[in-house]
């Protein structure tokens, strides 16, 4: 390349970089006040999950308003995608530059607190919203002994069921978790109806989510069998409980619907919509699409009974504050805003979630006396639902269990993949020194 | 032979600096860094002071059947997709290195999946592997057979599962390599068949000593890279299988993201990745040196 034409590329690139360069000095100085706060406002940063869109629109909504209601404190949005959640946190906290204000997935709780990243909320939230909430989202916000986190909403677990195939076979349908059907008549609900479908599958179990899914809507199985994930008196071994006899004896239960070829693969996720299906094994996100496909031959069941009754699964996205706010009273002021009857009841009616207030359950069209979810909230209430190990050993454990969950599904020794779940948690457990 | 230091020596360095300034901030000091963290325990975001454990993390990968089912997973991967991939690719070079009307047409079709993300490319096929009769694969196959093929769950088969990865894997790198290997064609000066033409040579014996040498350094390019992207298999694994059915999908690379971001073993994640490099180095190491690729000596 000649000199001219090397200058002449030169200047071409320096053309270019010029901009670049004079964005950059200008973007430099950190704006201290963002552009319409109120002046002497304390300024709260806030992370929340993209979600669907309908909650991230309700929520960046009830922001907006806060901001406009009043003027000492002015919050600034920031929406994170949910894939990466956590890493982000993680990332975040090691840098520094951790928000005011954090929604973060329950599961995650114990890990947060014991990470050093949570304050606890202490009696920020004032009694009367304390004592109106859901007793499943003061357990999941709980951990040793502090209160940490509060959702606005909860899930619910349950089996979605097509009235019109069930009343085929003469099964009887129940109505409350006090009337689940045991495991034997489950199985005899399956073997009728895949003899009416002619031997196609008939149950849908969600084998096409990855992650989370498994040991949210499997555990409460094993915990109805009387095993569990972990022993939940000090957490700090998995050996015995994952692969002691009840754990073990549940998950062959669920190994024989797979293997004799009652569960759907659903891959399209189409299974129950498309009628292939006459039991869907979901949670309340799948409420809408259901009700849509099947009208009124829509039935929700509680899951089978294992030998100690029926349990669910219970926890979601929850609001927490971090160590690094340095106005936690403004900061509940947020978190008590969005706990407020409207603002839950907006939410839940976008995202078709439980609510997390008695008293707005009450008044929910789902969740209320003839609300067609009423079940879910049932479970909640009655203390039909357990949360997740509170423990922060819980990624770990969660990761583990899918893998042993696979490994069962195709065909595994049931035994061997719980033996070497149980064994990986506990190594883990040791590594972390049992999480003091 | 130019003195090792002379009047250039500072031009030198100068013009080094910005490539060892890259290589060293990118690839130095991470590696170095991994060596380090695999000696202690370190956890993503634990609050307990870090403490040094000697070689413990490597016994524990060592010993864990996960791990060394993903050694010798990454190492059947290699051993079938390198060949073949580059076989494939070269059959496909030379099928359109020709002068035809509409071959753009063609060499933008084979290239195409190259372009297509690996999340969007394991999603489509994993409508091609559905399970049960109606899947694309399993009809197919039926419909060839005249119904002797029995439909199978590819992606749930603990025999099939690895081949139908190592499958769409070929694909969609195939295209990557056949541009190299075509561009390395079109390189060979005509003069060169002529010749071997008039020398009585048949298209056969011309491709042997013709076009195989005169290939000879895209191929040895194509092989080495193939051999070292087939150690870092992973979105497919992580999106279709999650190194299941019992393990016969799993590759060192899953094991590592596993560990270091789902259950926060940043140490064991990165004696997994320390294992990795030892292992891509040998091989890189020993293609130098069983086919040394030859330099135009300046």
């Amino acid at each position: 390349m000649t000199k001219h034409r090397f200058g002449k590329l030169f200047r071409r690139i320096s053309f270019l970089l010029a901009p670049v360069l004079l964005l950059s000095l200008s973007a430099c100085p950190r704006q201290e006040r963002p552009p319409g706060a109120p002046p002497g406002a304390v300024v709260l940063t806030v992370w929340f999950h993209s979600g669907r869109e309908v909650e991230r629109v309700t929520i960046l909504r009830q922001i907006e308003q806060f901001n406009a209601m009043q003027d000492e404190v002015h919050l600034l949005p920031n929406v994170i995608p949910e894939d990466t959640y956590n890493e982000q946190v993680q990332a975040a906290a090691v840098a520094g530059d951790l928000p005011d204000v954090l929604e973060f997935d329950g599961p995650f709780l114990a890990n947060y607190a014991w990470q050093g990243h949570l304050r606890p909320l202490d009696d920020r939230l004032g009694e009367e919203i304390y004592d109106d909430l859901l007793p499943s989202i003061v357990e999941q916000g709980t951990f040793r002994g502090e209160f940490y986190a509060v959702g606005t909403f909860d899930s619910g677990l349950g089996l979605y069921g097509r009235r019109s195939r069930l009343e085929a076979v003469g099964a009887r349908i129940p109505t409350s978790p006090g009337e689940a059907w045991s495991v034997e008549e489950f199985a005899e609900v399956l073997a009728n109806l895949a003899a009416e479908a002619g031997g196609d599958a008939v149950l849908d179990l969600k084998l096409n989510y990855k992650g989370e899914w498994y040991a949210y809507a499997f555990s409460p199985l094993l915990q109805s069998a009387g095993g569990g994930l972990i022993d939940r008196t000090d957490y700090q071994s998995a050996d015995g409980v994952l692969n002691g006899s009840e754990s073990v004896r549940a998950m062959e239960q669920v190994q024989a619907w797979i293997l004799q070829g009652y569960v759907d693969p659903n891959i399209d996720d189409a299974a129950f919509t498309g009628k292939r299906v006459a039991l869907s094994w979901s949670g309340h996100w799948d409420y809408p699409r259901y009700a849509e496909a099947h009208g009124d031959d829509l039935v929700l069941l509680p899951l089978p009974d294992f030998g100690e009754g029926t349990r669910t699964g219970q926890g979601s996205w929850c609001w927490g504050i971090t160590t690094a706010c340095d106005h936690p009273d403004e900061a509940a002021r947020f978190i008590r805003f969005l706990l407020e009857g409207d603002n839950i009841l907006a939410m839940t009616e976008a995202n078709g979630a439980p609510p997390a207030r008695r008293s707005v359950i009450r008044r929910s069209p789902l969740y209320g006396p003839e609300g067609p979810l009423r079940l879910f909230a049932v479970q909640h209430e009655e203390g039909y639902s357990i949360p997740r190990p509170r423990t922060p050993a819980y990624p770990t454990i969660t990761d583990v269990f899918e893998r042993a969950f696979q490994d069962i599904r195709h065909g595994g020794d049931v035994q061997a993949a719980l033996d070497r779940a149980a064994a990986a948690i506990d190594e883990d457990i040791r590594a972390s020194r049992g999480y003091p | 032979m130019t003195r090792l230091l002379n009047d250039n020596t500072p031009a030198a360095w100068l013009m080094v600096l910005p490539a060892a300034v890259g290589l060293g901030a990118f690839v130095a000091v991470p590696f170095v860094l991994a060596l380090v963290l695999s000696l202690t325990d370190l956890r993503l975001g634990s609050p307990l002071p870090v403490e040094f454990v000697g070689l413990r993390q490597y016994v524990r990968i060592f010993t864990d059947p996960s791990f060394q089912r993903a050694l010798v997973n990454n190492a059947v991967f290699a051993a079938v997709v390198v060949p073949v991939q580059t076989g494939l690719a070269l059959a496909l070079a030379l099928l359109l290195n020709r002068a035809m009307r509409g071959m753009v047409v063609f060499r933008t079709l084979f290239f195409m999946p190259v372009v297509f993300p690996m999340a969007l490319v394991a999603v489509v096929w994993e409508l091609i592997y559905a399970p049960g009769p109606g899947g694309t694969l399993n009809s197919f196959l039926g419909a060839v057979t005249f119904g002797w093929w029995e439909p199978r769950a590819f992606l749930h088969d603990t025999f099939w599962a690895l081949p139908a990865i190592m499958a769409l894997s070929v694909w969609q790198g195939l295209g990557f390599q056949m541009v190299i290997l075509l561009a390395g064609l079109q390189a060979i000066p005509e003069q060169l068949y002529e010749a071997a033409a008039i020398d009585g040579a048949g298209k056969l014996s011309r491709f042997w000593h013709v076009t195989l040498p005169q290939l000879r350094n895209p191929l040895v390019f194509v092989v080495l890279l193939t051999g070292i992207l087939a150690f870092r298999v992973f979105d497919q694994v992580q999106i279709l299988t999650r190194g299941g059915p019992h393990d016969a999908t799993t590759t060192v690379m899953f094991e590592a993201v596993t560990a270091a971001f789902t259950r926060q073993q940043v140490a064991r994640a990165s004696a997994m990745t320390v294992v990795f490099f030892v292992i891509v180095l040998a091989i890189t190491l020993a293609q130098r040196m069983l086919i040394r690729e030859e330099r135009e000596v300046a």
